[in-house]
């Protein structure tokens, strides 16, 4: 039997990784003569070397002493040190053996470099370039390897009616809000979904709540970007069978950030970051801006700008809006028809619609060169934004300052803008206002 | 320094440097407008320091948490005139917008169809929490101040501004004071009052410093309002125009900019300052009713008072005339001087007496 | 709430402004955008004015991508011209781009052409920072030429009188804002720079005309106008000519500041005093001047200018003209109610007293 010294530190190692963390095993086996506890984290570590290299020998070695000398002797397998030492090397993929009064640590760690591929929607140029894969399983262990600590509490539930995947909710217990957790448990659970696929349908179930503009969740397919994420309080849901983890809550700052801030040096990662707002407030107010300046007020122009859009419009047969529109129309048709087709195609497409197509519009009078300009501006300014899905929202809201535009004029567009601004006030993702502009810290 | 209580007295403050203010200040520039402006401004930050120390004895609570104890129709009374008085001043302020973008931006769109884009926008705005309206104020803020100290700084540093004329009103200053241009300066300095609902984001005491900060930039205020039109269109020409300091941006042109006539960049800000202004003080109107409802109608009257707004507006907007408006804002801000006193006063006693 | 709950409230706005649409939406290629506008003496009928608008004429094509179009009409007043010229057009005359307003000499010498200076300023679309100025011989005149240079009708004119162009003191460039307050305002008198005719399509601007507030009565040369430009502290880059006994030079000026006072001591006559301070270096002489004798000719140049200075405000002051704001200067300084008055009274008597100060830094790059 274990002396009370090993029995209360095993009681110590389970009260600090204590969280109802739904990947941890602690497990007994008994053979005849012997007996052993062992603890390990079973996302990270590797369970077919476990069984190799401990269990098959702890049964086919009978005798108490000669396991003991087994444990003592083999490579892998070290004495214990302290609790400290010990519950870091838990999670970071270590088996700890409780066999007779001693403790030992086995490395067990599983390589999960091996299982994970490439980045592809959030692609950085610097820093990590691993996504995350299709089993929840790794998941889990690729946000373990990055975030091991024992306050990482995950909790297991199952979404869908026919499909019951399982799902994973991790957070990191000290940063984050007991009532948004409990908000976000109360809302899985009140999911109604036959079958549930991936995380963004989750998207879809919230909006369908609330029917936001604005996504609230983030989707992601990066394991460092879940990790800092982590680190800032907010909750990871992991979904079996999906290569994205969906953030929450999320605001309009953590859309607008690429992984790649923190991996650049502090102004670079600032300009890049004004950058990407500029871009966001052009993509969406262009459009709309266009229409009213040319329709209504082309006094704000100056007279040389002003001359050379009328001269490039001259040959138009429709009014601005209509061409504004049938521009956006071809563009959009243009992005989504790239999305869709094989990726050795794909550029093919984007040359023939981007370039053919718009030089050939404009050489037959149907638009305006400065038309074009603006478009592909709009297009561009568009992604940008790093993440797809709120990309996917500036895509519709254009439209909508676009018909205040045609309607109103520039007071349309201005107002327009500050109606989007004050429903981005109002909006907020799980507790959190959505415009919060300063990166949430992790709260002490 | 509390930066929303800042807020509230500087988007009253930018709003009241285009609009009204100036015609009225610039048509007394030689019958005591000097003499108003300079006495409007002790008068001012008194107000605001009184009004602002008695209600902040009360941290985090608006006016309506305030008499929540009270005896109802006293409550009652209260609330509903000072309601009017919120809901009037942000329909003169919107009126006077419309009317100046239907001037210079959309000549020919009737100005129904505006006031119908400008109460879309507004409704959207008061109907969020207090804490939200001022986020939201926050940000307009962040956007326009520094687009529009640029143009004030433009319009300061310009060879075109005729100092010489500017001093010529200066020495006026002896002229015995005139009541409708102290009603108007005076006016400028009346943002505190939002604190009747705005409170509420208020979190502990105001420091002296917000009370320095009041009197600077009211001064600088009131010098540009005042000063800068004249300063452009002469001690004698700028009583002719009817909207000075619109005419003024329009006198500003920026050499090197795309858009070169400041006018337009001018007026796309005060789009955005208007929106908060109204809104802010609808907001404080909608509070102040919707306190007097009981929990269960709560929802559903807030309709019928956004319904009651459109359609007042709607009719004030289709009935009444440039010049019948200034009259009446001039009516409206001496009723405002007449009544600001006695309210702050009796607040201020009544809260100090509660304390104690 | 409008997008959420209530989304039935955004559909009614929306469809009723859809309904209630069609007004303001003009297309840019469906105006003509005026640039100019010269306003003659009607010639050939009885009515007042001859009132010529140029407008712009924008293409696709490439090469040649805009043309003008100058289009007349007579008239007794500018809404009767504008309404007139509106028939002969196809598209909307926008004068929201009218940059340039040219007066014809005799417009602006004959009496109460106030009236159309109000004219463009009641107007919301027309820019308060157009410019104004006199054409010679003929505002249509002007209106026709058209510098090789200029890729954009009138562009030649904005640059001539705008900053971003050309820097020359001999233009007095002047907003119509301005214009009409020197209009109103008591002690402070029209200033209008004068566009000549110089052989076949280009154009000199040189002079300026002074006037009263109801008309232009003097007509300044090429040299006063360089010293009033001086004094209004308007444009430092120039050149001052300098006569000392044989020798001939040039300064080529860097710095011009003036400043004046008036001083009006008890008992004595009133007089301003002028203060002229110029930096520059030389530019060309008819003699050798070494480094080590400048300071002769800075005496000389001194002495000049203030000459000229003085012989330029007497002008003015004989025929009782204040463009420089004397005037308004004396109303500014003065407490009393009737200053305008008395300033009336003191103008004519007033002495002038030129204080120059030249600086000549060196004798350019060689000695």
């Amino acid at each position: 039997m274990p002396t009370m010294k090993v029995e209360s530190i095993k009681k110590n190692i389970l009260n600090k990784i204590g969280q109802p963390s739904s990947d941890l095993v602690a497990r007994e086996v008994h053979t005849k003569e012997k007996y052993m506890e062992i603890l390990y984290i079973n996302t990270i570590s590797d369970e077919s070397i476990i069984h190799d290299k401990l269990l098959t020998p702890f049964f086919e070695i009978e005798d108490q002493q000669d396991f003991l000398t087994f444990l003592q002797s083999h490579p892998k397998i070290l004495p214990f040190k302290d609790e400290q030492k010990a519950i870091e090397d838990l999670l970071k993929g270590v088996v700890i053996i409780f066999y007779q009064n001693f403790i030992f640590t086995f490395d067990s760690k599983a390589n999960l470099a091996k299982v994970t591929s490439g980045t592809v929607v959030e692609t950085t140029v610097q820093g990590p370039q691993s996504g995350f894969t299709e089993s929840l399983h790794t998941n889990v262990g690729l946000v373990r390897e990055r975030y091991p600590v024992p306050e990482l509490t995950i909790e297991s539930l199952s979404i869908g009616s026919i499909s019951k995947t399982d799902v994973m909710l991790l957070y990191d217990s000290r940063f984050a809000d007991p009532d948004t957790v409990k908000k976000m448990i109360d809302f899985l659970k009140t999911v109604h979904i036959q079958m549930f696929q991936s995380g963004e349908q989750l998207l879809d179930s919230i909006t369908k709540h609330n029917r936001s503009f604005f996504p609230t969740m983030l989707v992601t397919e990066r394991p460092d970007r879940s990790a800092v994420n982590l680190s800032t309080g907010k909750l990871i849901i992991l979904v079996n069978g999906s290569p994205f983890a969906v953030i929450a809550p999320s605001v309009m700052k953590d859309f607008m950030s690429s992984m790649e801030d923190i991996y650049q040096t502090y102004w670079v990662g600032r300009f890049l970051q004004l950058l990407r707002f500029v871009g966001f407030n052009i993509s969406v107010v262009l459009p709309g801006m266009y229409v009213a300046l040319t329709a209504y007020n082309p006094e704000v122009f100056r007279v040389q700008l002003a001359l050379s859009i009328a001269g490039s419009r001259t040959a138009v047969p429709y009014p601005a809006f209509v061409e504004v529109l049938l521009m956006l129309f071809m563009m959009e048709l243009l992005t989504e028809a790239s999305i869709r087709l094989p990726k050795a195609i794909g550029p093919t497409a984007t040359t023939v619609g981007g370039l053919i197509l718009g030089q050939a519009a404009t050489e037959a009078g149907l638009v305006s060169n400065i038309m074009v300009i603006i478009v592909s501006f709009v297009a561009i300014t568009n992604f940008v934004v790093p993440i797809n899905t709120f990309s996917f929202t500036i895509r519709v809201l254009k439209y909508l300052i676009w018909a205040l535009g045609t309607i109103f004029g520039l007071v349309g567009v201005v107002l327009g803008f500050l109606m989007i601004n004050a429903y981005m006030v109002k909006l907020d993702s799980f507790g959190v206002p959505y415009l919060t502009l300063l990166q949430s810290k992790p709260k002490n | 320094m509390n930066r929303y209580f800042l807020y509230l007295v500087l988007i009253n403050m930018f709003i009241n440097a285009i609009i009204f203010v100036p015609s009225i200040l610039i048509k007394y520039s030689f019958d005591g407008a000097v003499a108003s402006v300079l006495l409007s401004i002790p008068y001012g930050v008194l107000m605001t320091f009184l009004y602002s120390k008695a209600i902040t004895k009360y941290p985090e609570k608006g006016l309506p948490e305030i008499l929540a104890n009270t005896t109802k129709w006293m409550k009652i009374l209260h609330i509903w005139f000072i309601q009017l008085a919120f809901f009037t001043a942000g329909l003169i302020t919107l009126l006077g917008f419309l009317d100046i973008i239907s001037r210079f931006v959309n000549p020919e769109e009737p100005r129904l169809i505006l006031l119908v884009m400008y109460l879309a926008a507004i409704f959207l705005v008061i109907g969020m929490p207090t804490q939200r309206v001022m986020y939201f104020a926050e940000i307009v803020l962040f956007f326009s101040i520094p687009f529009l100290g640029f143009i004030i700084f433009k319009a300061f540093s310009s060879k075109d501004l005729s100092w010489d004329s500017i001093w010529e009103v200066t020495t006026h200053v002896f002229d015995w004071p005139s009541l409708k241009a102290f009603a108007a300066s005076s006016y400028v300095f009346s943002g505190y009052i939002n604190l009747i609902i705005f409170n509420r984001v208020i979190k502990g005491k105001l420091k002296i410093w917000n009370y320095v900060f009041v009197f600077i930039v009211g001064i600088l205020n009131l010098f540009t309002t005042f000063l800068i039109p004249i300063g452009y269109h002469g001690a004698d020409g700028a009583k002719e125009y009817l909207f000075p300091w619109i005419s003024t941006a329009d006198s500003l042109r920026l050499v090197y900019s795309p858009v070169e006539r400041v006018i337009f960049l001018f007026i796309m800000l005060y789009m955005g300052v208007t929106l908060i202004s109204v809104s802010v003080h609808w907001h404080v109107a909608l509070e102040l009713v919707k306190s007097t409802f009981n929990e269960k109608a709560k929802e559903k009257k807030k309709w019928l008072v956004l319904m009651a707004i459109a359609i007042c507006s709607a009719i004030m907007v289709q009935q009444i005339n440039t010049l019948q408006l200034n009259q009446l804002t001039e009516y409206w801000m001496i009723l405002r001087l007449a009544v600001e006193p006695i309210y702050v006063l009796s607040f201020y006693f009544w809260a100090g007496r509660k304390i104690s | 709430m409008i997008f959420s709950r209530k989304r039935h409230w955004f559909i009614l706005i929306l469809s009723a402004s859809l309904i209630l649409n069609g007004c303001g939406y003009k297309d840019i290629d469906k105006r003509f955008f005026v640039l100019a506008i010269g306003i003659d003496p009607a010639k050939h009928s009885t009515k007042r004015y001859l009132v010529s608008l140029k407008m712009a004429i924008t293409r696709a094509s490439r090469e040649k991508p805009t043309d003008t179009i100058i289009v007349s009409a007579e008239a007794d007043s500018m809404g009767e011209a504008v309404r007139t010229i509106k028939t002969k057009v196809e598209r909307e005359l926008d004068f929201s781009h009218a940059k340039v307003i040219i007066l014809v000499d005799k417009v602006a010498k004959s009496g109460g052409n106030s009236g159309i200076i109000y004219w463009f300023t009641r107007r919301r679309d027309i820019q308060e920072v157009a410019w104004v100025a006199i054409g010679k011989p003929s505002a249509v005149r002007i209106l026709h030429i058209m510098p090789k240079s200029e890729r954009l009708p009138t562009n030649s004119l904005l640059l001539a009188l705008g900053e971003d162009g050309s820097e020359t003191p001999y233009i007095i460039p002047v907003y119509l804002f301005e214009l009409k307050k020197r209009l109103i305002e008591r002690g402070l008198d029209p200033l209008l720079p004068i566009i000549e005719v110089e052989g076949k399509n280009l154009f000199q601007i040189n002079s300026a005309g002074v006037g009263n507030k109801s008309k232009i009565k003097l007509i300044l040369s090429q040299e006063e106008t360089k010293m009033v430009n001086y004094m209004l502290n308007m444009e430092s880059k120039s050149a001052q000519w300098v006569e000392r006994g044989k020798v001939k030079y040039i300064i080529d000026t860097q710095k011009v500041k003036t400043d004046y006072k008036i001083i009006t001591p008890k008992g004595k006559k009133p007089y301003i005093l002028m203060k002229v301070s110029l930096k520059g270096r030389l530019e060309e002489t008819s003699r050798r001047i070494t480094n080590g004798e400048l300071s002769k000719y800075e005496e000389t140049a001194e002495k000049q200018l203030s000459n000229e200075m003085k012989a330029v405000l007497i002008k003015l002051q004989k025929a009782n003209l204040d463009p420089l704001g004397f005037g308004l200067r004396y109303r500014a300084r003065h407490l009393n109610k009737d200053d305008w008055e008395k300033w009336k009274k003191i103008y004519p008597t007033l002495d002038f007293k030129v204080k120059a100060k030249v600086q000549i830094s060196d004798t350019g790059l060689i000695e």
